[in-house]
C-alpha cells in the first residue's frame, strides 16, 4: 500500500514536471514570436527573403502590412523595415546555422493591390489573393499561388509549383526538376517550362491568350473542358502524343503532322493559342469530366 | 518583326538565317540572306552585335610581348640620350600590354551581359509562338563549362547546404537534356524542335545559375 502511494506520488511529480516544462516551452515560443506592422499606400512592394521555414502571405482589405514571424532558435533573427512604400523582411543568421536552427515561419497580411517578391531555399511558400505582381524564387520549397490576377512569375530548382485560379494576368512558371500544376489558370500569356518536371493543366485556356507548356523529358497532361475555345498544337521530338479531345483538324496546318509525334486542331472559335512541346516526354490531351 | 519570312515560299525566315549566321559573318551572305538582313531589324541588329564582339575578341588574342631585356635596353638607351626621365618611362613602357587583355575581357563580358538582358526583353515582348531564340545563350562563349558547374555546386554547398543535392541532381538533368538535344540535332540538323529544345535546355541551365547566385 505504502509502495503504491509512493509510486503514485512519483508519477504525479513527473506529470507536474512535464506540464511545467510544456508551459515554459509554450511561453518561450510565444515570446519568440515577432510582429511588425506598417501602413502603406496603394501598390506597395513587399519582399521576403527566408531560406528555411514557410512564408504564408495573404491579401487583406486594409492598407497595412502585418508581418508575424516565429524564429526557431536564438541563432536567427528577423530584420524588417519600411522604406517609403516598400517593406523588406529578411531572415538574418546571427551565426552559421542549418535548416533546423535557421528556420523562421512567416505569416503576412498585405493589401490586395500589393506587389510581392519572395525568395526561399527549402521553405514552402503560399500566396493568396494578391492582385499585384507576384514573384517567387525557390530552390526546393513548394510554391502555391492562388486567386491572383496580376503578373505571376514563379521559378524553382526542384520545388513543385501549384497555380490555382489565376485570371487575366501574365503567368510564367519555370522549374528545372519540379512538377507544375495549373488549375483554372487563364491569362493573356501563360508560359510554363521544365526540364524533367511534369506539367498538369486543368481548365479551359480562357481569355484568348497565348499558352505555352514545354518540358524536356517531363510529361504534359491537359484536361480540357468541352467549352474550351482553343487552337492547339502538340509536338514531341522523341516522346509520344495522345489526344482524346475532339479537335477539328486545321485547314491550313502551320506544321507538318506526324502520327504519334504531333497533332493540331481547333475547338469552338479557337480563341486561345495553345502550344504543347516536349523533347522526350509524353503529351496527353483529354476531355475533363 | 520576328519570323517575317515564310518557309517554302522562297523567302528566308529568322531561324534559317540564324542557322547560317556564322558563315555570313565570316564570308558575307548570298542575295537571299542579304535581303533578309536588310528587311529584318532583329537579325540586322544581331549581326551588328556579333561583328562587334568578333572585333573586340581579337583584342583577347595573346600578344607577342618582347622580353623584359628589350624594354630595359630601350629604356637605358633613351635615358642615356636624355630623351626621357627615369620615373616616366617605367609606367609607360611596362604598362599597356597586360591590361589590353583585361579590357577586352571586360568588354566581352559586359556585352554578353547586355545581350542576355536584351534577349529577355525581346522574349517578353514577343508572342509565345513567335519567340525568337535568344542566341546569346549558345553563340557566345558564355556557356558554362564543367569547371563552372563544379564551382556552382561548391557555392551552393557553402551558402545553402540543404539545397546542394537538389542543385546537383537538377544540373545533371539539365546537362543530360543538353546532350540529348545536341545528339538529335547532330543527326538531323534541320530538326527545328530539337533546336528549340537545345535552346530551352540552355535557358534552364542559365536559370540554375541565376538562382544559385541569389
Amino acid at each position: 500500500m505504502a509502495g503504491r502511494q509512493k509510486m503514485s506520488n512519483t508519477s504525479r511529480s513527473v506529470t507536474l514536471g512535464l506540464l511545467a516544462a510544456l508551459a515554459l516551452a509554450a511561453t518561450a515560443s510565444a515570446a519568440d514570436k515577432k510582429e511588425f506592422r506598417y501602413t502603406v499606400a496603394r501598390g506597395a512592394t513587399i519582399s521576403v527573403v527566408n531560406d528555411y521555414g514557410s512564408v504564408r502571405l495573404r491579401a487583406s482589405g486594409v492598407s497595412q502590412v502585418v508581418v508575424s514571424a516565429t524564429p526557431s532558435s536564438s541563432k536567427v533573427e528577423v530584420d524588417a523595415a519600411q522604406n517609403g512604400n516598400r517593406v523588406e523582411v529578411r531572415t538574418h543568421f546571427l551565426r552559421k546555422t542549418g535548416e533546423n536552427d535557421g528556420r523562421v515561419e512567416y505569416d503576412l497580411q498585405v493589401p490586395a493591390d500589393a506587389n510581392v517578391m519572395i525568395r526561399t531555399a527549402s521553405g514552402p511558400v503560399q500566396v493568396r489573393g494578391v492582385g499585384g505582381d507576384v514573384s517567387v524564387d525557390a530552390d526546393t520549397g513548394q510554391v502555391d499561388v492562388r486567386d491572383s490576377n496580376g503578373h505571376v512569375r514563379v521559378r524553382t530548382v526542384g520545388g513543385p509549383i501549384t497555380l490555382n485560379n489565376l485570371k487575366d494576368g501574365f503567368v510564367e512558371a519555370t522549374s528545372v526538376g519540379g512538377p507544375v500544376m495549373l488549375n483554372n489558370v487563364a491569362g493573356r500569356v501563360v508560359s510554363v517550362n521544365t526540364t524533367g518536371g511534369a506539367i498538369v493543366y486543368s481548365g479551359d485556356f480562357g481569355g484568348g491568350g497565348q499558352y505555352s507548356l514545354t518540358s524536356h523529358s517531363g510529361n504534359i497532361d491537359v484536361s480540357l473542358s468541352a467549352s474550351a475555345s482553343v487552337d492547339l498544337t502538340a509536338r514531341t521530338v522523341t516522346g509520344t502524343v495522345e489526344n482524346d479531345f475532339p479537335l477539328q483538324a486545321p485547314v491550313h496546318p502551320i506544321m507538318a503532322l506526324s502520327q504519334g509525334k504531333s497533332f493540331a486542331g481547333t475547338s469552338n472559335a479557337g480563341a486561345s493559342a495553345v502550344r504543347l512541346r516536349t523533347f522526350s516526354g509524353r503529351i496527353r490531351v483529354k476531355k475533363s469530366h | 518583326m520576328i519570323g517575317l519570312g515564310k518557309r517554302g515560299e522562297g523567302v528566308m525566315n529568322c531561324a534559317e538565317f540564324q542557322k547560317v549566321l556564322p558563315y555570313i559573318i565570316e564570308t558575307g551572305g548570298n542575295t537571299e540572306e542579304e535581303r533578309h538582313l536588310r528587311e529584318c531589324l532583329v537579325c540586322s541588329d544581331l549581326v551588328e552585335d556579333l561583328k562587334y564582339i568578333v572585333e573586340q575578341a581579337k583584342l583577347l588574342v595573346p600578344m607577342e610581348d618582347p622580353s623584359p631585356r628589350v624594354w630595359e635596353e630601350i629604356k637605358a638607351s633613351l635615358e642615356r640620350e636624355g630623351r626621357i626621365k627615369r620615373a616616366r618611362l617605367k609606367g609607360r613602357l611596362l604598362g599597356p600590354i597586360p591590361w589590353i587583355g583585361a579590357l577586352g575581357a571586360i568588354i566581352l563580358v559586359a556585352f554578353a551581359a547586355f545581350l542576355v538582358e536584351r534577349g529577355r526583353q525581346q522574349q517578353a515582348s514577343a508572342s509565345v509562338e513567335n519567340t525568337t531564340p535568344p542566341l546569346q545563350t549558345i553563340s557566345l562563349n558564355t556557356v558554362p563549362t564543367e569547371q563552372d558547374d563544379e564551382q556552382l555546386l561548391q557555392q551552393v554547398a557553402a551558402s545553402r547546404p540543404s539545397s546542394a543535392s537538389a542543385y546537383q541532381s537538377n544540373l545533371d538533368q539539365v546537362n543530360a537534356s543538353i546532350a540529348d538535344a545536341k545528339r538529335t540535332l547532330e543527326q538531323n540538323p534541320d530538326d527545328e524542335d530539337a533546336r528549340q529544345s537545345l535552346i530551352r535546355a540552355y535557358q534552364q541551365k542559365a536559370l540554375l545559375y541565376e538562382l544559385a547566385a541569389q
